[in-house]
């Protein structure tokens, strides 16, 4: 199985260690053929509202049409680069304004109009390679583990245009979780926005709906949060309480670290989930 | 006898017929300017001649190195002869070769709308955008890689809607990469801790006080590697 | 892109190529190196030199096209200065914004003192920019500075100063180290072994490069550095004249702004010429591999105010010059394409000479198989020239090293449809290097006090005939050592009253010597082209 991958920037600067190359060596031992594009620029992280100016698409749009050429599927990790991605290939797809134009100044070789298909890492595992199949390669079975899986927005919505689980009520890291022999937590606000956008300028706000998170979480027993998102990431282990030794109430793991602990590979990337 | 092709060419609008096998550079002189900005190397080293140009009726905006770019019927040329940059100070022994080093310095990189006009106009045909996005990203390795053949012309600033000055980056990145990734040389390093200690003073001595007789021979039957 | 002719001869190199790849082609015998050089080099031109009449080296040989300059009169005889009112007042005054000039303006600051670089086209439009193949520095464990000195001296024909010498292949990997820690993107392996080479006439493997754009990268990091460390450089500021006081000790210069067309007045303690070379000049109306501001003005000036000449009836024609296509006559095909194992052969597809003899002998050899043999291949443009057969490299070295290590090369051809890759280069020997200069001792300095000199502009070093790779590292380490000695002796000097009486009596001895200027003016600052032989077939 060989698909085109797309890592973003944040993956190359921040979450390398605990996000990325994990989903590497995972994807390695689990037969997936990961090619990193060889070129790619920022997506911009950020679905643009206004859709008149053709800038924030294009890097998008060119890893969209390489990876077309190439035959294969993107896979993105990401979750705001997944969000990006996906958003502007619906709207290469449907026929807007914004496809002309794009195409018009990008002159690619043959014109992108929405053809290409872009999953998420989880995608990935659960539609192209299913979750029994990850069952069997788990030797370290997480047994016994309360994990909470947090959502929060990017991956979920606009529903319809993500298609990736039904965002009421999703599944996919649960169904994960249970492949790998943890027993997901259920709790209010795991689909819940994080306010990361907020963060930036209101740290208060933001503060206190991770707070209403993590204490969701840990009322229902978790002993771990975990997230596919960098994002989010970031706002839930800082912003929450933290313990009199200065520790996180709630720890909070990449999928991807439970992922490689329960297939045994930890030493190359460091167990860091026990 | 065998006529030599001219073409009409424009010089900032003023028509000249100049021979068709010149450069655009060739083509200045002939047509009796005597360059003082836009012409150094004369060879596509110096980035000194960065001209641009439109074919009349065709509505592209093109661009070359006046030393390397041949003349066309119809052309309208101007060289750039200054191009004002920004130029970060920096004191490389104290800097570190971290994924945000670039950025400290030059935050506009993340401005970077993906045009691709940057690359559109390298004259040594760089992928000028991959490698802001490398710098983007903390990737000395592949930005300095990539960039190594610029000129610093300055024709991709010139052209960046996002304000960068894509070559300033590039040097950068290449200066951090080669001072602190690659490994510096340990026998350099060697040579350079014996030649302090004065490990070939006198040797040199020696040979400084041979004459030219003695000299020839020890030339002359030297082994050669 | 070749005529058919051409293709269809180069079909010859294609039929011998097989047989020759990794063949050694004999060394010249010391007798026939001599005899060669006699009978084929430019310099042995009689008319090519005709002594000067005035000044220190008066009844010495020097090319007629500097003899001309320098027997002309001073920019500056009718202009009105006033010397007492400088617009410019600094410890260090750096002429040259070359790789000597960076070098030597970096290191006087290091010594705390204050810095004007002033050159005359843009900071680092110079020849230093042009060097692609190498640097030399005997920093292997199988090579030693009295190896690297031997080659030095041997190539130089046991003319070279010794005392200039040994600071040259003693300071080397100082230089290296320096150049190393300033962030200068050198070839390594994983380890950070520096890759060297040969070049012509060496007899260990110590040319170290970056990529095929060695002086780009070196100038491009010292103006970088030379930024960072707030070095003041004016551009297209030209010296036209050296400043001395009533003492005769150098003290500033005649500045030129070549946009305003003004006149400056620049006082300084010591001075430090970095000026760079000759090529523009043509001698023997050779094209040339160097840059547009190559114009001997810094021989000029320097000798009017006194300073000696020396080496200076003997010149470096590089081997390889392009000799088509028309639109890259003289270009540079840089020594590391030989180095890398690209032969010279002659219409026949045949080898004719060692392809890492010196340049001299390597010059005259190609001159002789296109003269004396007539087998040279000629272009539609008159000109005549011999393969060069770079294709072999790929086959020697493995597919992608072109690509890899000479990239700057690849384009030059490929801008003009030839692909060497694939197909022979065709060269001729062009004029590259003046091998003497003004004469200069180990710190740089001259017979002038607080006047200093480093770089091209300067002699003595490489005697006779210089190596490649051994002039980025002359400029580095003279440039350096005059900077440091400039910084530190500026401390102690004591400014006279400003004069320009040396070249009114520069003058006087024109007139007194018989010398008919004939409207000559000097220095030449910018040549002048006009390309009228582009109206011939
Ligand atoms: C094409 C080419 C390839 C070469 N390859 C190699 C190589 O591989 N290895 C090697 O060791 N050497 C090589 N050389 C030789 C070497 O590059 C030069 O000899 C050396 O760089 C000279 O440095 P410089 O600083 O003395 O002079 P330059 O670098 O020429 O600098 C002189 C500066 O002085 C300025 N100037 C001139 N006149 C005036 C004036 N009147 N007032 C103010 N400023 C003035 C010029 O504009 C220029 O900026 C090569 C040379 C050429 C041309
Ligand atoms: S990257 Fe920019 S400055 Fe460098 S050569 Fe290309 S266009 Fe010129
Ligand atoms: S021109 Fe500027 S904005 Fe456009 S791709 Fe290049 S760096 Fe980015
Ligand atoms: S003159 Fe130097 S690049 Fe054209």
């Amino acid at each position: 199985m060989r698909y085109s991958y797309y890592p973003g920037c944040t993956l190359k600067t921040q979450a390398g260690a605990s996000l990325e190359r994990p989903a590497l060596q995972a994807a390695r031992a689990l037969g997936i053929d990961l090619v990193e594009q060889e070129e790619w620029q920022c997506c911009g992280a950020v679905f643009p509202l206004a859709t008149d100016e053709i800038a924030p698409f294009l890097a998008a749009v060119r890893s969209l049409a390489t990876a077309r050429d190439r035959g294969e599927k993107l896979v993105t990790l990401c979750a705001a680069c997944h969000h990006v991605l996906k958003r502007t290939n619906h709207l290469l797809q449907v026929g807007s304004e914004t496809r002309d134009k794009t195409n018009n100044y990008l002159q690619l070789e043959q014109p992108y109009t929405g053809e290409g298909q872009v999953i998420h890492y989880l995608e990935l595992l659960r539609d192209e390679l299913g979750f029994d199949r990850v069952a069997q390669k788990v030797t370290h079975p997480l047994a016994g583990r309360r994990i909470a899986p947090y959502y929060g927005c990017l991956l979920l919505r606009p529903a319809k245009i993500m298609a990736f689980d039904n965002a009421e009520d999703p599944r996919v890291m649960e169904d994960l979780l249970l492949s790998l022999g943890a027993e997901p937590v259920d709790y209010p606000y795991r689909t819940e926005c994080c306010g990361v956008y907020l963060s930036v300028n209101n740290e208060e706000i933001a503060g206190s709906m991770v707070r209403k998170i993590v204490h969701a979480a840990l009322k229902q027993g978790a002993e771990a949060m975990v997230n596919a998102c960098p994002l989010c990431h970031y706002n839930l282990l800082n912003l929450q309480e933290k313990t009199p030794g200065g520790e996180p109430l709630l720890p909070v793991y990449y999928f991807t670290e439970l992922l490689v602990t329960a297939l045994g590979l930890p030493e190359e990337v460091g167990d860091k989930t026990r | 006898m065998v006529q030599v092709e001219m073409v009409d060419i424009y010089i900032m609008g003023k028509k000249y017929v100049v021979p068709a096998s010149l450069t655009i550079m060739d083509a200045l002189e002939f047509a009796g300017y005597q360059l003082k900005r836009g012409c150094g190397c004369r060879a596509g080293f110096c980035g000194a001649c960065a001209t641009v140009y439109r074919i009349a009726g065709d509505y592209e905006l093109k661009v070359g190195l006046a030393c390397g770019t041949k003349v066309e019927q119809d052309m309208y040329l101007a060289q750039i002869p200054f191009f004002p940059a920004v130029k970060q100070v920096y004191d490389l022994e104290t800097l570190a070769p971290s994924n945000t080093a670039i950025a400290d310095y030059y935050p506009e990189i993340y401005r970077c709308i993906g045009c691709n006009s940057c690359t559109a106009v390298c004259p040594q045909d760089l992928k000028v955008m991959q490698y802001i996005a490398y710098a983007q990203r903390g990737d000395l390795a592949r930005c300095a890689d990539a960039s190594f053949d610029c000129i610093m012309c300055g024709l991709c600033a010139s052209r960046c809607p996002a304000h960068i000055v894509q070559y300033h980056v590039a040097i950068l990145a290449r200066r951090l990469y080669a001072r602190y990734l690659l490994p510096q040389a340990p026998h350099l390093k060697l040579r350079v801790e014996e030649i302090r200690e004065g490990k070939y003073d006198a040797p040199l001595e020696a040979l400084m006080g041979k004459d030219i007789e003695e000299l020839k021979v020890l030339y002359n039957s030297r082994d050669i590697e | 892109m070749y005529t058919h002719q051409m293709m269809e001869l180069i079909k010859k190199v294609e039929a011998t190529r097989p047989r020759r790849k990794g063949v050694d082609y004999p060394r010249m015998a010391p007798q026939e190196r001599q005899e060669v050089l006699r009978n084929f080099h430019p310099d042995f031109i009689a008319d090519g030199f005709r002594p000067l009449k005035v000044g220190v080296n008066k009844g010495d040989k020097v090319p007629r096209e500097l003899a001309d300059l320098i027997e002309a009169r001073s920019r500056i005889a009718n202009v009105s200065l006033n010397l007492e009112d400088p617009t410019y007042d600094v410890d260090v005054l750096v002429i040259g914004g070359g790789g000597a000039g960076a070098a030597a303006a970096l290191s006087a600051l290091g010594k705390g003192a204050d810095v004007l670089l002033v050159t005359k086209l843009r900071f680092g439009d110079a020849n230093t920019m042009m060097a692609q193949g190498g640097i030399q520095a005997a920093d292997k464990a199988n090579d030693s500075p009295e190896i690297h000195y031997l080659d030095v001296i041997g190539g130089g024909h046991f003319t070279n100063v010794p005392s200039l010498v040994r600071a040259l292949v003693n300071d080397a990997p100082m230089v290296i180290k320096w150049l190393e820690e300033l962030g200068t993107f050198f070839d390594k392996d994983e380890q950070g072994n520096m890759l060297t080479a040969h070049g012509g006439g060496t007899s260990r493997k110590r040319m170290h490069a970056a990529r095929d754009y060695t002086g780009a990268e070196i100038m491009r990091t010292l103006r970088d550095e030379a930024f960072n460390k707030g070095i003041k450089v004016i551009e297209f500021c030209a010296a036209v004249e050296l400043l001395l006081d009533t003492e005769g000790k150098a003290a500033g210069a005649i500045l030129f702004n070549l946009e305003t067309e003004e006149y400056l007045v620049a006082r300084a303690k010591t001075v430090i010429l970095a000026l760079g070379g000759s090529g523009r000049l043509h001698f023997q109306g050779f094209p040339t591999t160097n840059h547009y501001g190559a114009t001997a003005d810094g021989l000029v000036m320097g000798y009017r105010a006194g300073a000696k000449l020396a080496f200076m009836d003997t010149i470096q024609y590089h081997p390889t010059g392009a000799a088509y296509p028309p639109q890259i006559l003289g270009l540079l095909v840089t020594e590391k394409v030989r180095g890398l194992g690209a032969t010279p052969l002659n219409i026949n597809g045949e080898q004719f000479v060692h392809h890492l003899e010196t340049r001299d002998v390597e010059s005259a050899a190609i001159i002789r198989e296109c003269s004396e043999r007539k087998l040279g291949i000629p272009t539609p443009t008159g000109m005549v020239g011999v393969w060069l057969d770079c294709p072999l490299i790929d086959l020697i070295h493995g597919e992608g090293t072109i690509e890899k290590q000479l990239p700057a090369m690849l384009r030059q051809f490929a801008r003009f449809d030839v692909d060497i890759r694939k197909v022979p280069m065709l060269i001729y020997p062009a004029l590259h290097y003046q091998n003497g200069g003004l004469m200069i001792d180990e710190n740089g300095a001259t017979a002038i006090e607080n006047l200093y000199v480093a770089g091209e502009n300067s002699g003595g070093i490489h005697g006779r005939n210089r190596l490649m790779g051994n002039s980025l590292l002359d400029i580095l380490v003279f440039g350096r050592r005059a900077g440091w000695h400039a910084g530190e002796k500026c401390k102690e000097v004591q400014l006279k009253q400003l004069s320009l009486d040396h070249v009114d009596n520069y003058h006087r001895e024109l007139a007194q010597n018989g010398v008919d200027t004939a409207g000559r003016v000097s220095p030449m600052l910018l040549p002048r082209y006009t390309h009228r032989e582009a109206l011939q077939v």
